[in-house]
């Protein structure tokens, strides 16, 4: 698989998922989608599908086509799509030509939104209220690139057929977020919530030690020796769930 | 009235020095403390010293001033117990005479005529520092002698830090270091057929430890009649075969771990419990390799250092005086008897696995580990100095006191962990 084509199914499987947070967390986000009532569908010829509902105020992910979305939006290639996400490009809609003002102007707030917390250098690293949002979405984008990577990436494909059967909870503490991932021969799936009965846990002290390790700030070794992080269980799942994580940011600026 | 660092009579190790010090290492060191002394497998942090002051037999002392009894023995290579006289001796006097300098020491030739004497498969010595120096040169004698490529490992075997024998997708590999090995299940000798055949005249060796005792999962011996399989099959095939008896050398058997399984490989990789904590590796190997092994250059600054040769000598033959393996294998069997005992008392099953000198330990009733990591950091804190991920070691000098004192330990921890659930 190349790596426009992982980096196709990063964004839309791992990137996008954020916006169901972002509505969550965010007031201005939540007050921009609270009457929507729609379905945005995403469609890379010979690559990923993922679709974003709204509805009451909620958002919702799937890492799937979606049967009857309100808009559909095709992308002819891989590439074409991550040309979109670096704002260089636009979607072919199919489907939902009246919607295409909506798309330019409201939908495409919520993904610039999206991009301000997703990118320090955009926002305001100072800034509590974006620290936080800006650590959970960049933490819930590295687990959920794990997957991706995990069932794709050739040589992440490798080091996950290391990782031992069961459930990987990440958490940041005392408030979360709360993420696990599942290992099982070959397959991973993810998901947001604690694991019911996790092999290995890594936790976070807080927000701060989360966002410093994300940024590359803090060395996870002595995070780890000074209590910051702590972990526990199966540590071979840790080691090489890290080992994949450390290859996210290949694809992922 | 207990103090809360005090359980049932039993101090509760705590350890400000230790974390002062490793604030001060994270400064200057990368990690703070690198590689398997990195506290980042011990779970937790907390329950464990970074750094030590002192050794004294089978114990050792913190930097807090807290006093150990030692299962990981150095991580193999204390076997006759801290500051042995007689390998102390040996390596003090050889030191007042000469270490490193410009020629080589005649301890040199008398330590690998000692080793060729004592080790059945060995008809030369080489020597070097660490385990990987000679896990490397054999297998560049293995692809010298055959002029073929392959080399086939055990799914899960540490053979040390070099990329070709680290797993995909570690830090500073690339994807080529592995493009010529192979990993086979532990065990497994439809596996070796079958990648033998896929890769026809292009396996130049084949290498694993005498026994599989990877970390964090049960040791595994030999099945019946595996290794002479093995070597025939090797043998047949023109493969050159590598036993890395880095962890194990010496506290199984002298004459190699392989006398006790009944087999013969062409060359053995020895290090860890060689001189009780002086740096010498070794590799011995059959008359057949020596002139090949003579053309592969393999060096290194230290190799040629006196001293650690000396003590390895008087190690060797201390241990070989005293049957160290028996005596280690003895004590071994009181303390996880004891063990197991106090486990079943407080109704957990402790699993033991691998051989009773070097025993994997791990309670089975709780598959993530998590409450087998309670437990061992209770002991830890209460002063018995074992890991959870890694097989334990037993020394010569762990005396049936340091035992019985680790049972109480044990014990306590138990009471712990279950007054903690």
């Amino acid at each position: 698989m190349n790596e426009s084509l992982i980096k196709a199914y990063l964004n839309l499987h791992a990137v996008f998922q954020n916006l169901e947070d972002l509505v969550k967390f965010d007031e201005p986000m939540a007050q921009l989608i609270r009457d929507w009532d729609l379905t945005v569908e995403f469609v890379v010829r010979n690559g990923p599908s993922a679709f974003v509902e709204f509805k009451n105020g909620v958002c919702r992910h799937g890492a799937t086509a979606h049967d009857n979305p309100t808009v559909r939006l095709y992308f002819t290639s891989a590439g074409h799509l991550n040309r979109m996400f670096d704002g260089k490009a636009t979607p072919i809609p199919l489907k939902g030509f009246l919607r295409l003002g909506f798309l330019k102007r409201e939908f495409a707030q919520l993904t610039d939104r999206l991009t301000y917390y997703l990118r320090p250098e955009l926002g305001k690293p100072d800034d509590e209220s974006y620290v936080k949002l800006n650590t959970i979405l960049t933490l819930q984008t590295a687990i959920y690139a794990v997957k991706v990577l995990g069932m794709l990436e050739p040589t992440s494909k490798k080091i996950a057929a290391h990782i031992p059967a069961g459930a990987l909870q990440v958490e940041v503490l005392p408030a979360g977020p709360c993420l696990h991932l599942v290992f099982d021969k070959g397959g991973i799936s993810v998901a947001k919530g604690p694991a019911k009965q996790p092999m290995a846990k890594m936790a976070f002290k807080n927000l701060q030690v989360a966002n410093a390790l994300l940024t590359g700030k803090l060395d996870g070794f002595l995070a780890v020796a000074n209590g910051d992080v702590v972990l526990q269980g199966q540590l071979p799942m840790v080691d090489n769930l890290n080992l994949i994580l450390d290859r996210v940011p290949r694809y992922l600026v | 009235m207990t103090s809360p660092d005090v359980s049932n009579g039993m101090k509760i190790y705590q350890y400000d020095k230790s974390a002062a010090l490793f604030r001060r290492a994270a400064k200057v060191i990368p990690c703070g403390i690198y590689g398997h002394f990195s506290p980042t497998p011990c779970v937790p942090v907390s329950a464990y010293p970074f750094f030590s002051e002192r050794t004294e037999g089978a114990k050792f002392w913190d930097v807090d001033g807290n006093e150990f009894v030692d299962y990981m023995c150095a991580y193999g290579p204390m076997v006759l117990g801290y500051h042995h006289p007689v390998v102390d001796e040996a390596y003090q006097a050889q030191m007042k005479r000469a270490d490193s300098n410009s020629v080589a020491s005649p301890k040199m030739v008398e330590l690998a005529e000692f080793m060729v004497d004592m080790i059945p498969v060995a008809d030369w010595a080489f020597f070097a520092k660490n385990g990987a120096d000679v896990t490397n040169y054999a297998a560049m004698i293995a692809r010298a002698v055959t002029g073929r490529n392959k080399i086939i490992a055990i799914a899960g075997g540490y053979h040390g830090t070099t990329p070709w024998m680290q797993a995909a997708g570690h830090h500073g590999t690339i994807d080529d270091d592995l493009t010529h090995i192979r990993r086979i299940p532990w065990n497994d000798f439809a596996a070796l057929e079958r990648v033998v055949a896929e890769h026809p005249n292009d396996v130049a060796g084949f290498i694993a430890s005498p026994y599989h005792h990877p970390i964090f999962v049960d040791n595994e011996m030999p099945a019946e009649g595996y290794w002479q399989k093995v070597q025939q099959f090797l043998k047949k095939n023109g493969i050159v075969f590598i036993i890395d008896d880095v962890r194990c050398g010496f506290r199984l058997h002298m004459g190699g771990s392989n006398e006790l399984f009944g087999f013969k490989p062409d060359l053995i990789c020895f290090c860890k419990a060689i001189a009780n904590g002086y740096p010498i590796s070794a590799l011995v190997g059959t008359e057949s390799l020596k002139n090949v092994a003579a053309k592969v250059f393999h060096t290194g600054s230290f190799w040629y250092s006196a001293g650690p040769m000396a003590a390895a000598l008087a190690c060797l033959q201390e241990l070989k005086r005293i049957d160290g393996p028996k005596i280690m294998a003895d004590q071994g069997k009181k303390l996880l008897a004891g063990m197991v005992e106090i486990s079943k008392a407080h109704g957990y099953h402790l699993q033991v696995s691998g051989a009773p000198s070097m025993p994997y330990l791990r309670i089975t009733d709780d598959a993530s580990l998590m409450l087998h990591q309670q437990w061992c950091a209770e002991c830890t804190r209460r002063g018995a100095y074992l890991t959870s991920h890694h097989n334990w070691f037993v020394s010569t000098a762990h005396t049936d006191e340091d035992i019985q004192r680790t049972l109480e330990i044990a014990d306590d921890a138990f009471k712990a962990v279950k007054q903690a659930r």
